[in-house]
């Protein structure tokens, strides 16, 4: 359902292909396998949680930009996420007008 | 009704409403200070207003109730303290100052987040509602539930007794009928043996004439100059039967078979005393020390192989007591001291008398019971015994006769050393004179 | 149960929107305790009243409970319960201001404010998200330390359906653990559900 929802925030313009993790686990398979640009990440997941996902891609480079997806919304979260190297944090649920927001300012769409 | 009018409406009805109001500002300073707050708390707004509201009331707990008001400015959200667990924020007089109970008004106090023209709180709004009566009325009601509790509580154990004294009766009523089936039996022997005893009388005085008519044929042989042959063949029978042995050991044989008998009757006695059928439930006076002798012979079994038992009899006055009874009380703790040995040990029984009261005691040198259990042996089916061996009722039907006889059991035990029941019972039986008196 | 008092569709959603009331509850409780505080992914589960004590039993285990109970109101009306094991939640006193050891009161007492911080942030988020208002009654004591299976029995709940979030929140250095179960009247439910609808169709 969180997929759901965040699939039919992110821009109906945008030309992608949407690889779907249904944990911390097969994100980073995804990410290894070459397939990821661009990654929504949640931090409480089974198996490996967010925080692990982004201390694992800063120490293999980081060749993706992450945008934290998340229902934790403590201040000290977010300030971890961006310190780990996410380069933004969006509250869920998920506002369109904000994932527009922060793809427009990395100039990742127009 | 314009704006204005409402406004001095709602003011009125917030000073005069018969709750406390106070709200304080994020610095904890008091915005809001209704008539009631005043009121109770002795201070007008005007010394109130303005002020840290932990100034104006150094008692209140400030660390726990500031932290409580900041989560509110944080959160949002309602907080509230009970009267249950918190009598009071503020020490007010209550309004039942006679028939009171409690010390100081108890409050429920609601804590509301109240918004400024934005999102943020600017505000907490605190009421304080007066819950005295309640609180009064929810002691009164704790109170008389826990009356019913301890009611019930009572009903319960009366319940256990009632069946402890099912027990016992039980227990007793087969040990009456136990008692029955020995004297019905004793009964039986005793025919038997006294014609037995009768016919081994008469078998003495004709063994004794038969002797005396052999001596007087061997006078006889021993007169006659010659010997006919015929008396070869009677001193070779002599021989052959052993005949000077025969006459001894006839003589013996007869003496242990009377004495044998004597024991018989004996027992059977001690059977129909000890179980007294005829006079089972009947006041009588009786010598303890009888009871303990003719006790000690129907547990003979049960005791001569494990102990040797030592006598230090003082002379007794006769009591009145039910002696059926009695000897029950004194075979439990006979078969008790002798189940309390292992291997082989003594058992001593003394007895005296001290102004009104007789005593009789039974030691034995077995393990002794632990401090821990010594409160607990007269409780009915308490055991320490292996499955089978003890029902757990001895002690307790015991204690229960010793009651009943207005006396009382005194235990003195050492582990490793042994233990002495002490059994003190009264001369007389007031009770049953007043019972029968009534009567 | 019988019929399906929400479909998956609805669970699926409500289950979203209760890790978001959860997020919120957490936030909360780190802005209260000025603490940073891990959040476990959040278990939700619709069951039956009289089910409540065996899903209960599979995470706390066994050993005694407390709960409190506090009424909500509005446009969705129900009750929370909050459940908490052996433990409670003692481990927090001092973060809400209380000095030493805490007696029994305190101790029901600081029960009954963080069942308060955590039904207030968890539930308001969700109907908030569900574009409902809701409001709350004081919290009240329901249980001080009595064995799990005898938690539900002496009240005679007349809800039909039970949602239990299980809330395990973990601070640094203490820890504690809660259930919050929202528990709503049948006809109730329906006005749940048909929330749920309206938040599905906003997407």
């Amino acid at each position: 359902m969180a997929r759901k929802m965040l699939i039919r925030a992110l821009p109906p313009e945008w030309d992608i292909e949407i690889t779907q993790a249904g944990s911390g686990r097969e994100a980073l398979d995804a990410y290894r396998a070459g397939r990821v640009d661009v990654m929504f990440l949640d931090l409480t997941m089974p198996e490996i949680d967010g925080y692990t996902v982004l201390e694992t891609l800063r120490r293999e480079d980081l060749n993706c930009l992450v945008i934290v997806v998340s229902a934790d919304i403590q201040e000290k979260a977010q300030e971890r996420v961006l310190d780990l190297g996410a380069i933004a944090f969006i509250k869920k649920p998920v506002d369109a007008a904000k994932v527009q927001a922060v793809l427009k300012d990395y100039g990742i769409i127009v | 009704m314009d704006a204005g009018s409402v406004e001095h409406l709602l003011h009125f009805v917030v000073d005069r409403l018969e709750v406390g109001i106070l709200a304080v500002d994020t610095e904890m300073r008091v915005v809001l200070w209704n008539r009631f707050m005043a009121m109770h708390s002795g201070k007008p707004p005007e010394q109130v207003i303005g002020r840290n509201l932990f100034e104006c009331f150094p008692e209140l707990p400030q660390k726990w109730l500031e932290k409580k008001i900041r989560n509110v400015f944080l959160l949002r959200n309602y907080a509230f303290t009970s009267w249950e667990q918190r009598p009071y924020l503020f020490r007010f007089h209550h309004n039942r100052p006679i028939t009171g109970g409690v010390d100081a008004m108890q409050q429920s106090c609601t804590f509301l987040p109240v918004k400024g023209d934005g999102d943020e709180v600017e505000h907490v709004c605190i009421n304080v509602f007066d819950y005295t009566d309640t609180a009064l009325y929810q002691h009164k009601l704790m109170a008389a539930i826990g009356e019913l509790e301890s009611e019930r509580e009572e009903q319960k154990r009366l319940i256990k007794r009632l069946e402890e004294a099912q027990n016992q009766l039980l227990q007793s009523e087969k040990l009456a009928s136990i008692g029955q089936l020995a004297a019905g039996v004793a009964h039986e022997i005793n025919n038997p043996i006294g014609f037995v005893n009768s016919n081994l009388g008469a078998l003495d005085r004709y063994v004794q004439d038969l002797l005396r008519l052999a001596d007087a044929y061997g006078v006889a042989e021993d007169a006659l100059a010659a010997r006919p042959p015929e008396f070869q063949a009677v001193a070779q029978l002599k021989q052959q039967i052993e005949f000077d042995f025969l006459r001894e050991d006839i003589c013996s044989l007869i003496k242990e078979s009377r004495d044998g008998l004597d024991r018989v009757k004996k027992i059977v006695q001690d059977l129909k005393d000890f179980s007294r059928v005829d006079s089972s439930q009947e006041w009588q006076w009786t010598d303890l020390n009888k009871c303990l002798e003719s006790t000690l012979n129907v547990a003979t079994n049960e005791i001569k192989h494990k102990a040797e038992v030592i006598k230090d009899f003082g002379a007794l006055p006769e009591i009145e007591c039910l002696p059926s009874q009695i000897n029950q009380v004194f075979l439990n703790l006979l078969v008790n001291a002798a189940q309390a040995i292992t291997g082989r040990g003594t058992i001593t029984l003394a007895s005296g008398h001290d102004g009104d009261w007789v005593w009789i005691a039974i030691a034995d040198s077995g393990c002794g019971i632990a401090p821990e259990q010594i409160k607990r042996i007269f409780d009915p089916f308490y055991t320490t015994k292996p499955v089978g061996q003890g029902t757990g009722l001895g002690l307790s039907v015991s204690y229960n006769i010793v009651a009943k006889h207005g006396g009382r059991i005194e235990v003195d035990s050492l582990l490793g050393k042994g233990t002495t029941f002490r059994v003190w019972l009264p001369l007389r039986h007031e009770t049953n004179e007043a019972v029968d008196a009534s009567k | 149960m019988n019929a399906p008092l929400l479909t998956q569709d609805q669970k699926d959603a409500l289950q979203e929107i209760a890790n978001i009331g959860m997020g919120q509850a957490g936030a909360s409780i780190a802005k209260v305790l000025d603490e940073f505080v891990q959040l476990s992914i959040p278990r939700v589960l619709f069951v039956p009243p009289e089910e409540i004590p065996v899903a209960l039993a599979l995470t706390i285990g066994e050993g005694q409970v407390s709960s409190v109970r506090q009424a909500f109101h509005g446009s969705m009306r129900g009750e929370a319960l909050l459940v908490y094991g052996d433990q409670r939640c003692n481990d927090l006193a001092d973060l809400m201001g209380y000095d030493g050891k805490l007696d029994h009161a305190s101790e029901l007492e600081l029960l009954l404010d963080v069942s308060n911080v955590l039904a207030g942030a968890c539930l308001g988020e969700i109907a908030k998200q569900l574009g409902m208002t809701i409001g709350f009654s004081a919290p009240s004591l329901m249980a001080d330390a009595v064995p799990l299976e005898s938690l539900l029995q002496a009240e005679a709940l007349p809800w039909k359906t039970a949602l239990l979030v299980e809330v395990n929140f973990r601070l640094e250095q203490r820890s504690f653990a809660c259930h919050l179960v929202m528990l709503m009247p049948e006809n109730e439910v329906a006005a749940l559900a048909a929330a749920l609808d309206r938040f599905l169709e906003s997407f």
